[in-house]
């Protein structure tokens, strides 16, 4: 539920996938088959002398070497950049408040409600309950408004549509305590296994 | 504040529309992320950039090479079939195919996670609740082994995306009806509503277990 961009990691992931499988088949193609070598040197001698007519052409008055280097290495430290900035996209999204809005009323100033409260008031509520082995409750900013999400582990043989339907009475109590309607997601796990395995056996 | 709140209710008259975006939030619960791939992805292209920096940069300004000329490079590129082993050039091609297949599929493939979305009693408007495949199975192996009446042991509970699997092995001598086990997990199912709705089937087997 965090803002990890899911569209944007797919495309980038093709694309970079596309440029290496292409590589890979081609340096397997040129290693294996006798008669892709001539055609490979051929077209690649051709690229490259276009390439360092461009490098000569481009040269510092005066100086052997081309500026276009520098052309290269700007470009190359942009692309580092972009993908610094495509890590620091990862994972984003936690925040630490659940209502922050401007207060209507005579006394002056903002109101702000930390994702606290609602950690505390749920963890509270939730606790003792024997159909529970554990409840974490996590503040997210979706699309910049806050939302929870509440994670339950509960024991094996509890029927989760019952369990939603008492958890989400609770979230209800805690809206009318805040004074606000919050986007909740509830995900109902069975700890960490469940990462790793697709078809879910359970005697 | 108070007054605020009651007008918000009654504006949002029916709660819990969970706002626009609650769909991309289910989405992002139901579907593996990309984040770890993205991150090596990005690492790998961050070293690729950074030697060609170092070495574009070293370039530029005049100095020598730090592994390689690039004019030398370029031209061994070139010249490819020779001046290598075509072994180690075919692990290469082979090493670099496989690590692009990855990076592909991990772009491609949908990725579901085995969870599925509770549709929740009709009516009674639930908040989004993602559940994991194996919570939905014990809860229905609790349900068929109560209508079964076996112990847990007997009972095997197999939920994929589009199916439950309910295997059911009888004590010896006590006969099991499968369409009362089936009858309880479709029940227990049409109460859950999920999403996407699997198809259950009860498989009750030949032999027993003796002194259950």
């Amino acid at each position: 539920m965090n803002s990890t961009p899911a569209l944007l990691n797919r495309v980038l992931l093709t694309v970079l996938g596309l440029i290496l499988l292409g590589t890979g088949l081609l340096l397997v193609l040129v290693a294996a088959v006798p008669s892709v070598g001539p055609w490979w040197r051929s077209w690649s001698a051709g690229a490259w002398d276009a390439a360092s007519r461009l490098f000569d052409s481009t040269r510092f008055p005066g100086r052997p070497e081309s500026w276009l280097w520098i052309v290269v290495a700007v470009t190359l430290l942009a692309l580092m950049g972009l993908m610094v900035a495509w890590i620091a996209q990862q994972g984003k999204g936690r925040s630490n408040l659940v209502a922050s809005e401007y207060d209507p009323g005579t006394i002056p100033g903002d109101v702000r409600i930390g994702g606290g409260v609602a950690e505390h008031a749920l963890r509270q509520a939730l606790e003792g309950r024997p159909d529970l082995a554990g409840a974490t409750v996590t503040t997210y900013e979706v699309k910049g408004s806050p939302a929870l999400k509440v994670r339950l582990l509960p024991r094996p043989g509890v029927a989760p549509h019952l369990l939603a339907a008492e958890v989400s009475g609770l979230l209800d109590a805690l809206e009318s305590v805040v004074g606000r309607e919050i986007p909740v997601l509830i995900h109902i796990g069975a700890g960490a296994r469940t990462r790793f395995s697709r078809a879910e056996r359970v005697r | 504040m108070s007054s605020s709140v009651e007008s918000r209710r009654a504006t949002t008259g029916s709660r819990r529309s969970n706002g626009p975006d609650m769909r991309r939030v289910v989405y992002r619960e139901t579907h593996s992320s990309r984040a770890v791939v993205s991150v090596a992805a990005a690492v790998l292209v961050l070293l690729l950039a950074g030697y060609g920096v170092l070495e574009s940069g070293v370039h530029a300004v005049g100095q020598p090479a730090w592994l390689i000329e690039p004019q030398v490079a370029a031209q061994r590129i070139v010249d490819l079939p020779a001046g290598i082993p075509p072994l180690l050039l075919t692990a290469i091609g082979a090493v670099l195919a496989m690590l692009g297949l990855v990076f592909l599929l991990n772009g491609i493939l949908p990725g579901k996670r085995a969870r599925h979305l509770l549709g929740g009693t009709p009516g009674e408007q639930l908040p989004a609740v993602v559940v994991d495949d194996e919570v939905i199975a014990s809860s229905l192996a609790r349900r068929a082994r109560l209508a079964a009446n076996v112990t847990p042991d007997q009972v095997m509970v197999v939920v994929s995306q589009r199916q439950v699997q309910v295997n059911v092995r009888p004590t010896s001598g006590v006969p099991v009806d499968p369409d009362r086990v089936l009858e309880a997990v479709r029940d227990e199912l049409e109460q859950m509503l999920l999403e996407p709705a699997p198809v259950p089937r009860v498989n009750v087997t030949q032999s027993g277990v003796i002194g259950a």
